[in-house]
Order: structure tokens, then C-alpha cells, then sequence
């Protein structure tokens, strides 16, 4: 078992990739019973400062229709300089540069330790970066001038040759010309009807007008300085009862027709600022008039929500539009109520975009995590990259069914594609318009082997990632890995394909296939669509006697895949009554990117208990873990809780860490907070920060999350008084896995 | 004192849970991840609810005279302490409580070079000689650079000027300023930079009005011709103030 979980991370340090199973099953019949499919999680720009890039073109099949880039995987004849791709066995010359290379001097794209590799490659003149602000100036006026120093902030953290534009919005809607003069002109639109590309050329006059409004950094920092400093809020008046009339759609359809007709195909940023829903114009999702709410799941669930079709379609056309221009939207949302993430979340998730949401722009929140958004990496360029292309090549026994992520099909067909689609199916190639280093997607694959068919020649099955993208410092780069996983007869080698089986990866891409799900099925099928998912898996692999739920075990590769699905099934990824749609679309957008780490902080949350009688330990995300005199963190990826037990709590309100003979008291109050601080200072999104205690009301935090082995319901039941009660009837773990045991086993089902 | 590791705790007024708030160089001090906080327990065997051993009764009432937490014995104990592999941050505990320990934050190569080049200066920067050194970078700039910029700049100098006599700039923001006028006479221009950078991260109410004008002299002054740039550097190092400059 060890060795597979070396197996497992040497393959995501090197490679950015972990798989369902890391022993495929040799026919599609026995893929299918396994329950989870053959799937991976892939990070393309995977940081790895250990990598340097190669700096020329990457050799590729010269078969039309294969096109594999030389990987490690393929036979070489050193001596006749010819190699054979491992996808489609054609024998392929090596060109004349290559004229050098030896069994002795190979060049690195042959070496098992560039399964993954970078190219720089030369593709005409390099692109600058393109930053477009769109700021609603409906706003309050502190959060106006929070927003407004963030922005000027901003422009200090930007490269000096990238291109910056202005649009603000309230009633109507902006376009601010930049110029090094001294007189500041801008267009202006009505903020209610739509207007297309065309029209907003030609109201704009020339096309030389037109680029006046995105001009370099080193050129009008000090105008745009200035103008951003004479923001002012939206003129016209709101009236008592009413909410702003907010224009968010024609903004963003300005924006996305302004860098549609000057620079597509070249990497942008819309970043879309906004303190409340869009309330006239097309996409708008709520009326004017406060005492109509805006929709909550309830109002959805009984078709009582007005806008929300049409906003959706409205937003999702102007997304669409901006992924086939390689142009990525971000939503950064700070206000108490919703606004509008639901209809608006395609924008960035179909881009690759972030969604930010706050409380307001006068936060540290927000502050820090829109710095974070221009972090640098060690080599002091920025993480984000542009124009990512990803496409997926397979050898013949497999297939691609989809792919789940921030990404859009490039609807490219070929011998590859499953007719089985699962998440962005009907492809083998994604755009993906801006990503980072963290950036994952998840990859389901089909086995198409016919049963009983003999395992293949050479018996390992492969994969090529193949991701081309625009470098921050505009560079023009391809990544490529390949990997190989050996295939398995199921009849025969059924343990040891169990014993290759990454529960953790497995947690993550069935979770996405479930969130997936949630947007287009309704909840409780979701819900029993994960719950027979796992059953079956149980049924195939749990040990046990027929009808006997006592006997049933797990080998160790699948035990803790059970408690996943425990807690995913009690998620806000799925469980959305106790969110607002918004807050619902945000973490849901936070989830299908993540990599694998942070997704199942995010689907169980991390907890450590901090007590003087050792040193921090993770315990149980359980009530008994809730003790009085521990100090509990608690990560759940969107907030960090720090939790004091009563008798901690009673002490620190009686300041014996302000004495010198407690220092050591002193410290324990400190340690979660030294703990937490990597976290903190790393994050994007940064997490909320609560630091509550016993009986404090977010305390509720801590308590929500924890599984409530102890409830009103059975706390007597058990006899025992550890650990804190929770008023709950949510099924405990106990109770889900013992109704779990008694179907697996029962011989009816 | 260490500006660099100054936090900001949280603010109950300002938003709903707001995590503390990091200053740029702590910020961009941090190494690889190690990720620490990611280990899971085991999950229970058996149905039953986990027992833990009861070290107090929970649901007992508080006792009358509160039972003071476990003494020191002798020295103090880091070992309740998480390993930290890059555990030098012990010191910039984000509650500002207490001194630093002798322990020093890492620093990232290339990073930010200390301010003023050392704690020992407790003197007040002087914004005579802080702006002087930006204007005549200034005017050496005008024998090349466009009239309009310069002006622009000139306006923002005069900004900086009249907000520093007038007692707007708080300490940390005087002190960077002087830190980053030395590097812009030293020709450290991205040293340079990187403290204007700080500056508009983490004290950017104070500065947004002027620090732009800065940024474009450190942009404009780089790109003068060589002969220019010697010119600045010349009548830079004949300053009296050169006892400043660090080695």
C-alpha cells in the first residue's frame, strides 16, 4: 500500500496529475464496475520551479490526425534517427537539428524525468497583457474610495507595457478615453438597451478612438491615477425604498465588444467591480423597487424567480463570446446582499475568471485577496497566464468523455472522443482563457476495450497533455505531460487494482461529477445519484458476508472514501437550502478548480486540536473533538475558525495570559494563530477569519461542520457526556455508515 | 522598529470576520508552501461514538474560583509549538503582543534590502533632503523627457512635499520615502521600486494622491542616457548626506 502512495505523489510532483486508479482495468465492462471511472485531476501549470523550459519547438507526429508531441514513452532508433509515437505507432524521422543525439545524449524530452516538459516557442510578436476595469460607482461612499485606492494600487502592481482601460457604471455606462493630455473625454451609453460590437464601434467613431481607451501602463498611470481619484459616486439619486439602477450588463458588453474588436486572441482581464445586483437593462436580476427581494432557492424552486432565465442566457452569450476571444472576466462582489454571482458566475466560469466575494471594498478581505490576484512567482512574474489551449491525447483503448473545470469545449472531434460525455464532453480539447498555477481540471476518461479481449501489446495505456498558453511575460509556452498507467485484467488482478485505487482523487472527480449535476438536476437526485455511486462501490469491494452489515470492511485504499461522500453530501456544494444562490455559485466556483489538496479541505474540512498536554494534533471532525480546555482550528478552505473550549475561553476573559508566570498559556493562545498565518498570508481567496468560542454565536461555524456524533437525539442514548452537543437531526457518520454497511451487504439489492 | 512585520488584527467594524491584514513585504517574504495543516485522524473503527478521556466535565458548572491554567515549569516551552519547517515566523505573531523573538523572518533573496539600511537610525527623515534628491532626479529628467510628464511629476513632488511639512505622513511612510529616495540616488532602481510598490500596498490612503509621480521618476530617471544618469550621480555623491548611504 505504501508504495502505491509514493507512486501517487511522485506522479503529482513531477507530472500535476492524479488518477482515480493508477491500474486501469483492460475492458470497458470492467471499467464500468468499477464504479469510479478512470479519471484524473490535472493541474497544467503546475509550479515547478525545478523545471527549466526548453527553449524550441516540440517534435510532433507527422500523422495528420495524431500529431503527439516526442514524449519518453516512444521507441527510439538511435542509429537510423527515427522514432515511433506511442499513440499511433507511426514511424516518424527526427528533424535535421536532432542530427546530434545518441543513446548517451538524448535530448530531454526522451528522459523518464520530463514526463512533463515546457517549451518556449516563437509565435509571431508578443502580446502584452490587457487589464480592463469595469467599476459600478453605485456605491457608498467609503467603498467607493476603498475601491478606488485598490485600483490605484493596482496600477503600481501592474507590468509598465501592459494595456489598461477604464469603463464605470451606475445609470449609464462610461468609456473612459486614456490619454497622457490633460483633458479627460469618455462615451457615453445608455445603460438600458444592448448594444452589439458593431454598434459600439460606430458609435465610438474610429477605430484609432477606439484604442485610445486601452492604453499602456507606463504611458497614463498618472492620468488614470488622477481619474480614478476623481471617481465620484453615481449622480443620479435613489430614491427611499428603491436600489440604484445598475447597468451591469451593457458594462460588461462593453467591455467584452471593446476588447473584441481591438485585441482578440490575445490574453485580457476583464475585471468587473460591483456593490449590488444589475437592476435595469439587459441581464438585470432584480427590479429597483428593496421590497421585491432578490431570488433565494426557495423562489427558484417555485419558479418564482422573473429574471433569472433570461439574465442567465444574456450573461452566458457575452461569456461565450469572451472565451472564443481568449478573454477572461473576474467578478469581485462586495456587498451584504447578493448580487447577482448566480446569472453572472458563466462569466468567470467559463473563462477561468475569479469571483471574489466580500462585504464591502473597504475590507481586508477584499483588499488583500485583489493584491493576490497580482502575486508574482519566484522568478517575479505574475501566476497568471492567458490563452490556455488544453488538449488531451490517448492512446487507442481509451477514450475522453469530458472535462470539469474553468473551461469551454473547442468541439474538436477526432478518434479520441467518447460519445459518453461526462462534464464538457464531445472534445478533446478545452480553452481554458486564464489560469494559474493551482488551476486543476478533472478528466474522465472511457476504457473502450471489448471484454475478453486480450490485454494490449506492452500492456501500459497513455495519456498526453498537451496545454499551450501566453506566459505572463508574454512568452508564448507549451507544457506537456505524458504519462502511462499499465492496464490490469479485472478477472484476475481485481486486488491489486484496488490497491491502486487514490480515495482521495477519486473523493474530488466523483464530487465534481456531482456538482455538475447540481446545476441542471435537481438536488435529492443528485444527492441519491452519489449515494448509489457509493453503495455500488461498497457492494464491489467491501469484504463482508451477504446480509451480515457487521462483517463489512474496507481495505485501507478505500476507507476513508466513505467519510468523503459523508461530508460532501453535507457540503454547501450540494446542501444549498442554507445558502444564498450567490454564496451557493461562489463556492461552487471555488470547487472545480482547486487542486486536490485544497478540494478536500474544501469537501472535509481540516481540524486541529491545541491543548497543553501535547503537541497540535488533528482530531476528528467530530463533536467530541469539542472539548472545554482545547483550542480547536478549523479549515474549511473559505473560512478559518478558531474555536475556544469554555474553560480556555473563561481563563483568556480572565487574562492570566497577560501574566508572566502563565506565558505558557500565552503561547497556547498564540500557536493556532502561528498556525493559521501560512494560510492566511497564501490563500486566494483569503478566508474569513473567525475567532469565536464556547456558547459565541459563530460558534455556529465550528458546529455546522462538525459531525454531530453527539445530538439532542442521542446524546443520552449513548450514555456518554463527552464532547459538545449539537442540535441537529442531520444523520451522523455512525448512522450513515451503518445504514451504508446494511446495503452493501443486503443480498436484495 | 520593523515595519515589515506589522500586522493589522482584524476589525470587527469593517467587514464581517475580516482576516488580519499582512504588509507587503511579509507578504511577499513567504517561502514555498510547506503546508502543514493538512493531515486528517483516522477515522473511528467501530460504530460507537469516539471517547476521548475526560480531562474536565464539561457540563459541570463553573467552578466558584476559576482552576489557573498548568504553571510554567522552569523554562518557557516552544514544544506545544507545530514544526514549522520554515518556522522562523514564530516572531511576527499577527497580534501585536509582546516583542519580536530573537528569531528573524526570512528573507527572500532579492527581496526588499532592510529600510534605511539598518534599525539604528532613529532619526527623523529630513524631507528637505528626501526632496531634494527626487527633484534633482527631476531635473535632470527635463533635459529629455516630455514637459508634460515632467510637470505632472513636479505637481506630485509638491503634493508629497506639502502633505510631509504639513504632517500628514505617518512615520513608516517617511521612513520608506527616505529609504527609497537613497535607492533612487544609488541607482537601485528596483529597489526602488519595490519600496514604492509597499508603500502603495500598505499605506495607500496616504500616498495615492503623489506616489505615481514617484513611480514615473524612477521609470523616467532609469531610462535617461547614460551621460545624463552619470550627471545625476555625480552631484548625488559630492551630497553632504552621503554618510546616509549604506554599503
Amino acid at each position: 500500500m505504501s508504495t502505491y502512495q509514493e507512486f501517487i505523489q511522485q506522479n503529482e510532483d513531477r507530472d500535476g496529475v492524479r488518477f482515480s486508479w493508477n491500474l486501469w482495468p483492460s475492458s470497458r465492462l470492467e471499467a464500468t464496475r468499477l464504479v469510479v471511472p478512470v479519471s484524473c485531476l490535472f493541474t497544467p501549470l503546475k509550479e515547478r520551479p525545478d523545471l527549466p523550459p526548453v527553449q524550441y519547438e516540440p517534435v510532433l507526429c507527422s500523422r495528420a490526425n495524431c500529431k503527439a508531441v516526442l514524449n519518453p514513452l516512444c521507441q527510439v532508433d538511435f542509429r537510423a534517427k527515427i522514432w515511433a509515437c506511442n499513440f499511433c505507432f507511426q514511424r516518424n524521422p527526427f528533424p535535421p537539428s536532432y542530427a546530434g543525439i545518441s543513446e548517451a545524449n538524448q535530448p530531454a524530452e526522451l528522459m523518464p524525468q520530463f514526463s512533463t516538459i515546457e517549451y518556449i516557442v516563437q509565435r509571431g510578436t508578443p502580446a502584452p497583457l490587457i487589464f480592463l476595469y469595469v467599476v459600478d460607482t453605485c456605491l457608498e461612499e467609503e467603498d467607493l474610495q476603498a475601491l478606488k485606492e485598490s485600483l490605484q494600487m493596482s496600477l503600481s502592481l501592474l507590468p509598465p507595457n501592459a494595456l489598461v482601460g477604464l469603463i464605470t457604471f451606475g445609470r449609464m455606462v462610461q468609456v473612459h478615453e486614456l490619454s497622457c493630455e490633460g483633458i479627460a473625454k469618455s462615451y457615453v451609453f445608455r445603460g438600458t438597451k444592448d448594444l452589439s460590437a458593431k454598434q459600439i464601434q460606430v458609435q465610438t467613431l474610429d477605430a484609432s478612438a477606439f484604442c485610445r481607451f486601452l492604453q499602456p501602463v507606463h504611458r497614463v498611470d498618472m492620468n488614470l491615477t488622477d481619474l480614478l481619484g476623481e471617481l465620484q459616486r453615481d449622480p443620479w439619486p435613489v430614491p427611499q425604498g428603491k436600489r440604484p439602477l445598475r447597468s451591469t450588463g451593457v458594462a460588461l458588453s462593453v467591455a467584452v465588444g471593446l476588447l473584441e474588436g481591438t485585441f482578440p486572441n490575445t490574453g485580457a482581464r476583464v475585471m468587473l467591480f460591483i456593490g449590488g445586483p444589475p437592476t435595469q437593462g439587459p441581464g438585470m436580476v432584480v427590479g429597483d423597487e428593496l421590497k421585491t427581494p432578490i431570488r433565494s432557492w426557495h423562489d427558484i424552486q417555485k419558479d418564482n424567480a422573473r429574471h433569472l432565465k433570461k439574465a442567465t442566457k444574456y450573461y452566458e452569450a457575452l461569456a461565450n463570446r469572451s472565451a472564443v476571444n481568449g478573454h477572461s472576466i473576474d467578478i469581485y462582489a462586495c456587498a451584504l446582499d447578493q448580487t447577482g454571482l448566480l446569472e453572472m458566475k458563466c462569466l468567470s466560469n467559463l473563462t477561468g475568471g475569479h469571483i471574489v466575494m466580500g462585504d464591502s471594498f473597504n475590507t481586508s478581505l477584499f483588499k488583500q485577496t485583489f493584491q493576490r490576484v497580482f502575486s508574482k512567482d519566484y522568478n517575479g512574474d505574475f501566476r497568471m497566464a492567458f490563452g490556455g489551449v488544453l488538449e488531451v491525447k490517448t492512446s487507442r483503448e481509451l477514450k475522453v468523455c469530458g472535462a470539469i473545470g474553468p473551461c469551454v469545449s473547442l468541439n474538436a472531434k477526432g478518434s479520441s472522443v467518447s460519445e459518453n460525455e461526462m462534464g464538457v464532453g464531445g472534445t478533446s480539447q478545452w480553452k481554458v482563457c486564464s489560469l494559474n498555477p493551482s488551476t486543476t481540471l478533472g478528466l474522465y476518461f472511457e476504457v473502450v476495450n471489448q471484454h475478453n479481449a486480450p490485454v494490449p501489446q506492452g500492456g501500459r495505456g497513455a495519456v498526453q497533455f498537451v496545454t499551450q498558453y501566453q506566459h505572463s511575460n508574454t512568452q508564448r509556452r507549451i507544457r506537456v505531460t505524458t504519462i502511462a498507467r499499465n492496464w490490469a485484467d479485472a478477472q484476475s488482478q481485481i486486488q491489486h487494482i484496488e490497491s491502486s485505487f487514490d480515495q482521495e482523487a477519486a473523493a474530488v472527480l466523483m464530487a465534481r461529477l456531482g456538482v455538475f449535476r447540481a446545476e441542471s438536476e435537481e438536488g435529492p437526485d443528485v444527492l441519491r445519484w452519489l449515494d448509489r455511486q457509493l453503495i455500488r462501490l461498497c457492494q464491489k469491494f467491501g469484504q463482508f458476508n451477504k446480509d451480515d452489515p457487521t462483517s463489512f470492511k474496507l481495505s485501507e485504499s478505500l476507507s476513508l472514501y466513505p467519510q468523503f461522500m459523508f461530508h460532501m453530501r453535507r457540503s454547501p456544494f450540494l446542501q444549498v437550502f442554507n445558502n444564498s444562490p450567490d454564496e451557493s455559485s461562489y463556492y461552487r466556483h471555488h470547487f472545480v478548480r482547486q487542486d486536490l489538496t485544497q478540494s478536500l479541505i474544501m469537501i472535509q474540512p481540516i481540524l486541529y486540536s491545541y491543548s497543553f498536554y501535547g503537541p497540535p494534533e488533528p482530531v476528528l471532525l467530530d463533536s467530541s473533538s469539542i472539548l472545554p480546555d482545547r483550542i480547536l482550528l478549523m479549515d474549511t478552505f473559505f473560512q478559518l475558525v478558531i474555536f475556544h473550549g469554555e474553560t480556555i475561553a473563561q481563563w483568556r476573559k480572565a487574562g492570566y495570559q497577560e501574566m508572566a508566570e502563565y506565558e505558557n498559556f500565552k503561547q497556547l493562545l498564540q500557536a493556532p494563530l502561528d498556525d493559521a498565518q501560512e494560510i492566511l498570508q497564501t490563500r486566494f481567496p483569503m478566508p474569513r477569519y473567525v475567532d469565536t468560542e464556547h456558547g459565541g454565536s459563530q460558534a455556529r461555524f465550528l458546529l455546522s461542520k462538525v459531525n454531530p456524533s453527539q445530538t439532542h437525539n442521542n446524546l443520552y442514548a449513548w450514555g456518554q457526556e463527552t464532547g459538545a452537543p449539537i442540535l441537529t437531526d442531520d444523520v451522523s457518520l455512525q448512522v450513515f455508515m451503518d445504514h451504508l454497511k446494511k446495503l452493501a451487504v443486503s443480498s436484495s439489492a | 522598529g520593523q515595519e515589515k512585520d506589522k500586522y493589522i488584527a482584524p476589525s470587527a467594524e469593517r467587514g464581517w470576520n475580516d482576516p488580519p491584514q499582512f504588509s507587503y513585504n511579509l507578504q511577499n517574504a513567504r517561502g514555498q508552501q510547506k503546508g502543514h495543516l493538512t493531515r486528517r485522524a483516522a477515522p473511528p473503527t467501530s460504530s460507537a461514538p469516539p471517547t476521548i478521556p475526560l480531562s474536565s466535565n464539561p457540563l459541570a458548572p463553573p467552578p466558584c474560583s476559576l482552576a489557573p491554567p498548568p504553571r510554567l515549569q522552569g523554562k518557557k516551552q516552544n514544544c506545544f509549538m507545530m514544526k514549522c519547517c520554515h518556522g522562523n515566523n514564530r516572531s511576527d505573531g499577527f497580534l501585536t503582543a509582546g516583542p519580536p523573538t530573537t528569531t528573524t523572518p526570512p528573507v527572500q533573496p532579492g527581496s526588499q534590502e532592510e529600510e534605511g539600511g539598518g534599525d539604528q537610525t532613529q532619526c527623523e527623515p529630513d524631507v528637505e533632503v528626501v526632496l531634494s534628491s527626487l527633484n534633482r532626479a527631476l531635473a535632470t529628467c527635463r533635459q529629455s523627457v516630455k514637459d508634460q510628464v515632467c510637470n505632472d511629476v513636479e505637481k506630485r513632488l509638491l503634493l508629497l512635499d506639502d502633505s510631509w511639512r504639513a504632517g500628514k505622513l505617518s512615520l513608516p511612510v517617511r521612513r520608506r520615502m527616505e529609504a527609497l529616495s537613497l535607492e533612487l540616488r544609488a541607482g537601485h532602481w528596483d529597489s526602488a521600486n519595490e519600496i514604492h510598490r509597499s508603500l502603495m500596498v500598505d499605506h495607500v490612503t496616504e500616498v495615492s494622491q503623489w506616489m505615481v509621480g514617484v513611480k514615473r521618476l524612477i521609470a523616467e530617471t532609469r531610462n535617461l542616457n547614460p551621460e545624463l544618469l552619470e550627471q545625476l550621480q555625480d552631484t548625488s555623491v559630492t551630497d553632504q548626506d552621503s554618510d546616509l548611504l549604506q554599503g
